[in-house]
């Protein structure tokens, strides 16, 4: 920070120090980005995090296994579902207990259903940060009807607490089913409809073609990892590569960047990886509820899992990449190490790198295309 | 950066075009039915009753059919439940609950409380609007100190439990107290301490003493006792 002041103070004055945020609109959370700007243009972008640790990982180790599971809900405050498997992934791997196969089924859904939401938000915050502000009333639209579900399915809209240690804690309610496949009728006509209101407009594209763009090499060395990474052109996607829970049983695709606007790795591909997700994960969806086999929806786990002295990891896909849990178990009723690994923070760290050149404007188009939640960041 | 004349006309169709397909979605809403809903008025029935069944709002409690075994208050990972079980001085062999707080404003809604409940005791409501000046306010208090409500005892082979319709007494709660009542001058939660059981006499005498020690010692240091009495709920 100090070796930053210094620098300001160029021989011409020519350079400027701007504070971006902590409270700036497009900055997605409480960010702070130190902008080292020469006019329009930035020289570099420090991101400064850590105005929304909440000492999740300690709280871990304060609490009992089980206990643990609603404080996930708050890594990541619009895709908790992940958040939810990962550590129950973690736990079950700890315990040694098998999932039954319908818990993994409504975990595979409820996943999915989450992942379309948090990429609407994504795609709808970017376009109102570029300055279309139409598209994302539309996307929260969309969001809103699809959180009614989920609402129905678990009983909150954001903080789901829906996976439990061995399974899930509800079944699907009566006529759920239906309604999720009408949903997703909808959702795939209105992801054509919101191709024609901004994907393939050309303002749009003409403005993120091209800007920020991370290469294949970069993106592997800085460790990004879910849309952003194949955003990029990497053909990685670990629901498909390192398959875990009912992945396996689906079959889909994985979206990968080619340069629909301009250059591989571009803001615009990170962007429209994204936009075709959602319509993978619809496909997953339908298979699931087609699917769908009987049985039991939790493993038997005693309420105070006491697991063998060990360390386990869980790796999940989530809608902002490689969501992982690192746990140490000392063969007491808490953990004693818990690490969350978060895409967004790998993100974060690769701003500083791609800003040198970029101009101010194109911070935000950055941000926003990284997918950024500062929750998640900071943890 | 030249362009040549074609490609400047064909920039400007693409974008002109690609205006229009963005206008006609944009207009198109216009004949949808809009989704918006209008809180907290003009709404046809209320809010709580559209909301599903699972839906996470305030905790209630069947106190006609708490057993008394704490495992809420063991499985709140915050604990923000607070549950003191004792022996009736009456009748030794019965049980009674003299405290059973469960603080709102502290809660996650998560609902880890409910899943081992035995009676299905402690369950959410579709109840959600408890605006309270005073955030002390939000400690629901189920329990009584001076009248502890004894445990219920599972009847065996009974085809089901006896539980008050959801909602209903949480609606009872929130309708007692109005939103700027005056809350307890202290913040953090003070861990309440019933009134000793004495073994004969001096309870009648020591219970019309204690909203006389309250009043004076109402300021500085709450003592146990006195701790009580703010909180009783007010006619």
């Amino acid at each position: 920070m100090s070796k930053l002041v210094l620098r300001r103070l160029d021989r011409n004055n020519e350079e400027m120090l701007i504070n971006f945020g902590p409270q700036h609109p497009s900055t997605h959370g409480v960010l702070n980005f130190l902008v080292e700007t020469d006019g329009e243009v930035m020289r570099r972008a420090i991101p400064d995090i850590g105005y929304l640790h909440r000492s999740l990982e300690k709280i871990g180790e304060m609490v009992q296994y089980p206990g643990y599971m609603p404080y996930t809900d708050r890594i990541d405050y619009l895709a908790a579902m992940f958040a939810n498997e990962g550590y129950a992934i973690a736990v079950e791997r700890l315990l040694k207990i098998e999932v039954p196969k319908r818990a993994q089924y409504l975990r595979a859904i409820s996943c999915e259903l989450n992942r379309i939401t948090s990429h609407l938000v994504s795609i709808g915050t970017m376009a109102t940060d570029i300055g279309a502000v139409t598209p994302l009333v539309y996307a929260l639209r969309e969001r809103e009807l699809l959180n009614d579900l989920l609402e129905a399915l678990c009983g909150a809209r954001l903080t789901y607490n829906y996976h439990r240690i061995g399974g899930v804690a509800f079944d699907m309610p009566e006529g759920w089913r239906d309604k999720v496949l009408a949903y997703l009728d909808r959702l795939d006509s209105s992801i054509q409809e919101w191709d024609r209101l901004i994907s393939t407009n050309e303002i749009y594209r003409k403005r993120l073609g091209g800007v920020a763009v991370i290469s294949r090499a970069q993106a592997i060395d800085y460790g990004l990892s879910g849309p952003n990474l194949r955003g990029s052109g990497v053909d990685w996607d670990l629901r498909r590569d390192v398959p875990y829970g009912a992945y396996p049983d689906f079959s889909f695709e994985v979206p990968v960047g080619c340069g629909w606007a301009g250059v591989v790795g571009d803001c615009y591909d990170r962007y429209y990886v994204r936009v075709l997700e959602m319509a993978q994960s619809s496909r997953i969806i339908r298979q699931a509820l087609e699917k769908m086999p009987d049985g039991e929806l939790t493993a038997k786990v005693s309420r105070k899992p006491k697991p063998e002295a060990g360390e386990v990891q869980s790796r999940i896909e989530s809608a902002r990449g490689e969501l992982a849990y690192y746990l140490v178990s000392d063969g007491t009723e808490r953990p004693y190490r818990l690490r969350a690994r978060t895409g967004s923070f790998m993100a974060m760290g690769i701003i500083e790198d791609i800003s040198p050149g970029l101009m101010v404007a194109d911070l935000v188009a950055l941000i926003a295309s990284l997918d950024v939640v500062a929750p998640e960041t900071d943890r | 950066m030249s362009i040549t004349t074609s490609q400047y006309v064909g920039n400007v169709r693409d974008t002109v075009k690609s205006f229009w397909h963005g206008m006609s979605v944009t207009l198109s809403q216009v004949l949808r039915r809009p989704i918006t809903i209008q809180y907290p008025d003009r709404l046809e029935i209320p809010v709580q009753d559209v909301l599903p069944p699972r839906y996470r709002g305030f905790l209630e409690v069947d106190t006609d059919i708490c057993t008394g075994c704490q495992a809420c208050e063991r499985a709140c990972p915050i604990s923000c439940i607070q549950i003191e079980v004792e022996k009736d001085p009456a009748n030794p062999k019965q049980r009674v609950v003299t405290q059973f707080d469960i603080d709102e404003a502290k809660c996650m809604f998560c609902g880890l409380c409910v899943e081992p409940c035995p009676t299905g005791s402690i369950q959410h409501t579709r109840e959600f609007e408890a605006t309270q000046r005073s955030v002390r306010n939000l400690v629901f208090r189920w329990a009584d100190p001076i009248k502890p409500f004894p445990v219920y005892k599972v009847v065996k082979g009974a085809p089901y439990i006896p539980r008050a319709p959801l909602g209903s007494r949480v609606k009872d709660l929130l309708a007692q107290r109005s939103w700027d009542a005056v809350g307890t001058s202290y913040l953090p939660p003070e861990p309440l301490k019933p009134p000793p059981p004495p073994p004969v006499k001096p309870p009648p005498a020591a219970k019309p003493a204690a909203p006389a020690a309250a009043k004076p010692a109402a300021a500085p240091a709450p003592a146990p006792a006195p701790a009580v009495q703010p909180d009783e709920p007010k006619p």
